[in-house]
């Protein structure tokens, strides 16, 4: 049998998993970096407050979208796009705040200033990877392809 | 040797061309001589063309909003376009409430701390540090003292620029002012518009014009909708970027890269001076080469990651075309020209593209008559 090399196109429901969890996963590194940009905390122990509430908040939000993912998930995987290039536009955006964030969250958990370019570099090299590979697989955007 | 003759279509061509050339000459000619009347024509239709323009550009950011509520029942079309409107209004209007203050403490902060220090600066220690020795900048000085260079240059430079830019802020401020009550009445009527300048329109070019202004439509629409996107998100990415290597004033630096990225490409280039310069002046804070990394590690983002994905291939343009169309049409229209340069850029680049098309379908449809015949 001749096999066709064909990239498997995904349903919605499995790219808007991705995009939610993705998000989830991001949320309080992305809230964090607007709060320290707009100077919100003052002392350590606000910081440390804020974290716990965020956690939970994030959690929150976690089950309640799963819980409507669930529920609409025959519906989304009946819908197909080609590509998803608007939805892995989204990814990047919010990844590159990501990355801010967890700089951010270091910062405020007491880490040593010194180390905050490397892990920078560290955490944009492995997102890159990791948004590369998914783009490829579920996207279906061969981002390191040439023109 | 046997002539080749030339047939009669052929002569007929030329003739009806040379015939259209002389006629454009002669036009050419005709208008030289009431040069005084076409400049008072063409300011006119220069100032209804900027807010028209305008217009066009914020409803093919806005359009797409109206028609998605629409699409989920959200209606008629004035409770959804009054909904857009309240929204993008107040999210303009809470932008400034927020962001103005920070800036304008920066600024009044920049002139209190560093502004004597600067001063200070170029005064004394200048002197000092001057890479071509003291004597060098000693002479530098008395020939600028003796010639009355700086007095000079500024007497000159500051009423051409008080003339240029209220030259330019008149009509920037008529088009915004007008483009709330011309953005309602065209996206309240988008439809009908579109259908009126179509019955203009010969039904024989008909097909080709609604085709063409659709793919202008989407393609200059999404341009301008992730144009706009990567402002804010490349202007934010700065601000925090700059507060992350402890970089004074990084809401005003970062609000700089925002703005500039209007430009594509270069916007970041020309928002990275200000701030190296002032670390170069600054006594504390990060090295130059700190934010010279920050900044090309942001171009670098904006080159090769949000610029593919915002532009297809298709509308992708080259930088010589965008440094082009920046010179061309800020020369034609100011400031609103250096804005809309590349998105009149990408239009133009749409419109070619639709003719080659049409050539190409015409060429393919005459060899398949051709071969069924």
């Amino acid at each position: 049998m001749i096999k066709i090399n064909r990239p498997r196109i995904y349903s919605k429901y499995e790219i808007n998993s991705i995009v939610f969890y993705w998000t989830m996963l991001l949320l309080m590194p992305i809230v964090l970096v607007f709060t320290y940009v707009f100077d919100t905390f003052t002392n350590n122990s606000d910081v440390r407050v804020y974290l716990l509430i965020l956690v939970g908040v994030t959690v929150l939000i976690t089950i309640i979208g799963t819980i409507f993912l669930l529920i609409k998930r025959d519906k989304l995987k009946r819908m197909v796009k080609a590509t998803y290039v608007q939805e892995f536009y989204y990814l990047v955006i919010i990844s590159i705040f990501g990355i801010l964030g967890l700089v951010v969250l270091y910062k405020y958990l007491g880490g040593r200033p010194e180390y905050i370019a490397s892990i920078l570099v560290l955490s944009l090299l492995l997102f890159a990877y990791v948004l590369l590979n998914l783009g490829r697989k579920y996207f279906n955007l061969n981002y390191g392809r040439k023109k | 040797m046997k002539k080749r003759q030339i047939s009669d279509e052929s002569l007929n061509r030329i003739i009806k061309y040379l015939a259209i050339v002389i006629l454009g000459f002669g036009i050419i000619l005709l208008a030289i001589q009431f040069s005084d009347f076409w400049n008072w024509i063409l300011r006119a239709i220069k100032s209804v063309i900027i807010p028209i323009s305008l217009a066009y550009f914020s409803a093919l950011i806005i359009f797409p909003l109206i028609k998605y509520l629409e699409k989920k029942g959200v209606g008629p079309r004035g409770f959804s376009l009054g909904l857009v409107f309240v929204l993008t209004v107040g999210l303009i209007f809470a932008a400034f409430y927020f962001l103005t203050p920070l800036i304008v403490n920066e600024i009044k902060n920049f002139f209190i701390d560093d502004y004597p220090v600067i001063v200070d600066y170029i005064n004394n220690d200048l002197r000092n540090e001057f890479l071509f020795g003291a004597d060098l900048y000693d002479k530098i000085i008395a020939y600028v003292n003796e010639t009355n260079l700086i007095a000079d240059t500024v007497d000159s430079f500051v009423p051409k620029l008080i003339t240029s830019l209220t030259n330019m802020l008149l009509p920037l401020l008529t088009a915004f002012a007008l483009l709330p009550i011309l953005l309602i009445f065209y996206l309240n009527d988008y439809e009908v518009i579109a259908e009126r300048m179509r019955s203009i329109i010969p039904s024989k070019h008909e097909k080709n014009v609604a085709e063409l202004s659709s793919r202008l439509n989407q393609t200059v629409g999404a341009y301008l909708r992730g144009q706009l996107i990567l402002m804010v998100v490349l202007g934010s990415v700065a601000t925090i970027a700059y507060k992350l290597i402890g970089l004074k004033y990084y809401f005003f630096f970062g609000f700089l890269v925002g703005v500039t990225n209007i430009i594509p490409y270069f916007g970041m280039l020309i928002a990275a001076v200000p701030p190296i310069v002032y670390t170069f002046i600054a006594t504390s804070g990060p090295g130059p080469l700190l934010v010279l990394l920050v900044n090309v590690a942001m171009q670098f983002i904006e080159g090769n990651i949000f610029q593919p994905l915002i532009m297809s291939h298709q509308l992708s343009l080259h930088p010589i075309v965008i440094i082009i169309s920046i010179l061309f049409f800020g020369s034609l229209f100011g400031a609103i020209g250096v804005i809309f340069a590349s998105p009149i850029a990408a239009s133009i680049k749409v419109i070619y593209r639709f003719f080659t098309d049409l050539k190409k379908e015409k060429l393919k449809n005459s060899t398949t008559e051709a071969t069924s015949s």
